[in-house]
């Protein structure tokens, strides 16, 4: 029976890997499918850098598909405090140890594919997408892709991908001024293998049993929600992708949550009651994406993305609410 | 001051236009009038651009001021002192927030007055606010976000670490 399993994880492996040697992507947008495919099918695990503000932190990256249906992801960080993130199809779980608590999110039904058609088309509309030349990472040759942003809108991208397998083994993310603000590089990867739970098994599972859960979770999970909240001046080339209205973890209220994309960048805008200490408005950053912070009519807003600031700010500072008729 | 209000009347020639606009630049102080002249130009004209409630507040403040309020030369004194305090009973937030839109770069409605403007470069809102690396208690909104963006689809987990980054990472700062 193993022997079996065993010999269909490989053709399930091998299978993308030959269709992929045979028709090589010749434009950006093409690689970028082909990468987020990618990341979803192809088993894979190595050492991931993670760059930002003059700071790196190193982890470890799994990713398995099971045949028998499920999709598996663990990430640990090698340096500073320990922290595992686990990834199944349901939902994201991050361990951290040192405040003993498990934070488990569910994940939106609507596993929407790889990426959009509309997704695409924005991209474009937004960015100057380029193939350039072949690098090198963790030892293998990869394929650069540039996305040059049209305008001061948005971060410009550079990725670099594993021809054969259309894995992202490089992701940088440079500002206005043409700066990396954040990157992410493997620097050891192995592609292939077989499907083992134990692999994607958190390290903590048994420890976790008496530590503190908090769960975060969709109220209406399968339908986007109209929440009555609107951005009345999008930056230009964003789009409402979609409205939810959600719970965290030990906040009694929900939050209205909005999606704005271009494509490729999402801001998010979270909309809640004003907590009992009022926040200052506020700027703050992590990696690439910019955080910011604001109070309107009794409500807190958070907004957040891989976007410049003024980006973000706008978003938030043209949120204006809409009475819904009859509720 | 009254610089400014030819200035916005399009009286100066060009050499001092550029050694104005030098000036708002970067004096808060006048920032604040440039904006505040091109609002009341804005409502005078019945311009759809602000919130009805915004320009209800400001045309009924303003009509309780005793001058007749005109944007010409020989009133640009009186405008002066009749919008600014008018300008300055207003709620300080709107106007912070009117000031950071109406800056913000490729707003679509960056275009407030008609007319001999130049148009003031767009200052970015950022030097209003330090932008200081996150304390960490984003994670939850990081999380959630990330579940939704198209980067995270094209690289995978990486990003996640973002929301587990900061909220021990910073401890060691």
């Amino acid at each position: 029976m193993k022997r079996v399993c065993a010999i269909v994880v490989l053709l399930e492996f091998a299978a993308p890997a030959l269709a992929a040697a045979i028709v090589p992507p010749t434009d950006g947008l093409a690689w970028l499918k082909k990468m987020t495919s990618a990341s979803r099918q192809i088993n894979y695990s190595g050492t991931i850098v993670y760059h930002h503000g003059g700071r790196t932190e190193t982890s470890r990256i799994v990713h398995y598909v099971n045949p028998a249906g499920g999709e598996f992801e663990r990430m640990e960080t090698l340096d500073g405090p320990a922290r595992e993130v686990i990834r199944t199809n349901d939902q994201v779980i991050c361990y951290l140890p040192d405040t003993r608590t498990v934070t488990i999110e569910k994940r939106w039904k609507h596993r929407f594919p790889a990426l959009l058609p509309e997704n695409l088309t924005g991209i474009a509309d937004n960015y100057v997408v380029r193939t350039g030349g072949v690098d090198r990472v963790a030892g293998l040759d990869c394929q650069v892709i540039s996305l040059i942003p049209r305008d001061k809108l948005r971060y410009g991208r550079h990725f670099c991908a594993e021809p054969a397998s259309g894995l992202t083994l490089r992701a940088r993310t440079f500002n206005e001024k043409n700066e990396p603000i954040e990157s992410f590089a493997f620097t050891e990867l192995k592609i292939g293998g077989n499907f083992n739970r134990d692999k994607v098994r958190s390290r903590y599972a048994a420890k976790s049993r008496n530590w503190k859960v908090d769960h975060s979770a969709f109220s209406t999970a399968d339908t986007p929600t109209d929440t009555g909240w609107v951005v009345t001046h999008q930056p230009a080339g964003f789009k409402k992708f979609t409205e939810l209205t959600r719970s965290f973890a030990g906040r009694r209220a929900k939050v209205s949550h909005l999606i704005y994309s271009d494509g490729l960048a999402a801001v998010s805008v979270f909309i809640e009651p004003l907590p009992a200490i009022q926040p200052s408005q506020s700027l703050s950053h992590q990696g690439a994406v910019n955080i910011y912070v604001r109070s309107i009519a009794n409500h807190m807003v958070t907004a957040l993305g891989e976007a410049p600031a003024a980006t973000v700010m706008q978003i938030a500072n043209s949120l204006e609410f809409r009475s819904m008729a009859g509720k | 001051m009254d610089k400014i209000s030819e200035l916005m009347d399009g009286e100066l020639d060009e050499w001092q236009v550029h050694a104005q606009l030098s000036r708002v630049k970067q004096d808060e102080r006048l920032l604040g009038c440039w904006d505040t002249f091109h609002l009341i130009g804005d409502i005078i004209r019945g311009e759809p651009s602000l919130s009805k409630e915004f320009s209800d507040t400001l045309s009924a403040r303003l009509a309780k001021e005793p001058a007749v309020l005109v944007p010409r030369r020989t009133m640009a004194k009186r405008i002066t002192t009749y919008a600014l305090s008018a300008a300055a009973s207003l709620s300080a937030i709107a106007l912070v927030g009117w000031v950071a839109f109406s800056n913000a770069p490729h707003a679509p409605q960056a275009d407030l007055a008609k007319g001999p403007r130049t148009p003031l470069p767009a200052v970015a809102p950022a030097p209003q606010f330090a932008n200081a690396p996150s304390d960490g208690k984003m994670s939850d909104y990081l999380i959630a976000h990330e579940e939704f963006s198209p980067s995270t689809a094209i690289q995978g987990l990486g990003p996640y670490i973002r929301s587990v980054s900061s909220t021990q990472g910073a401890r060691d700062q």
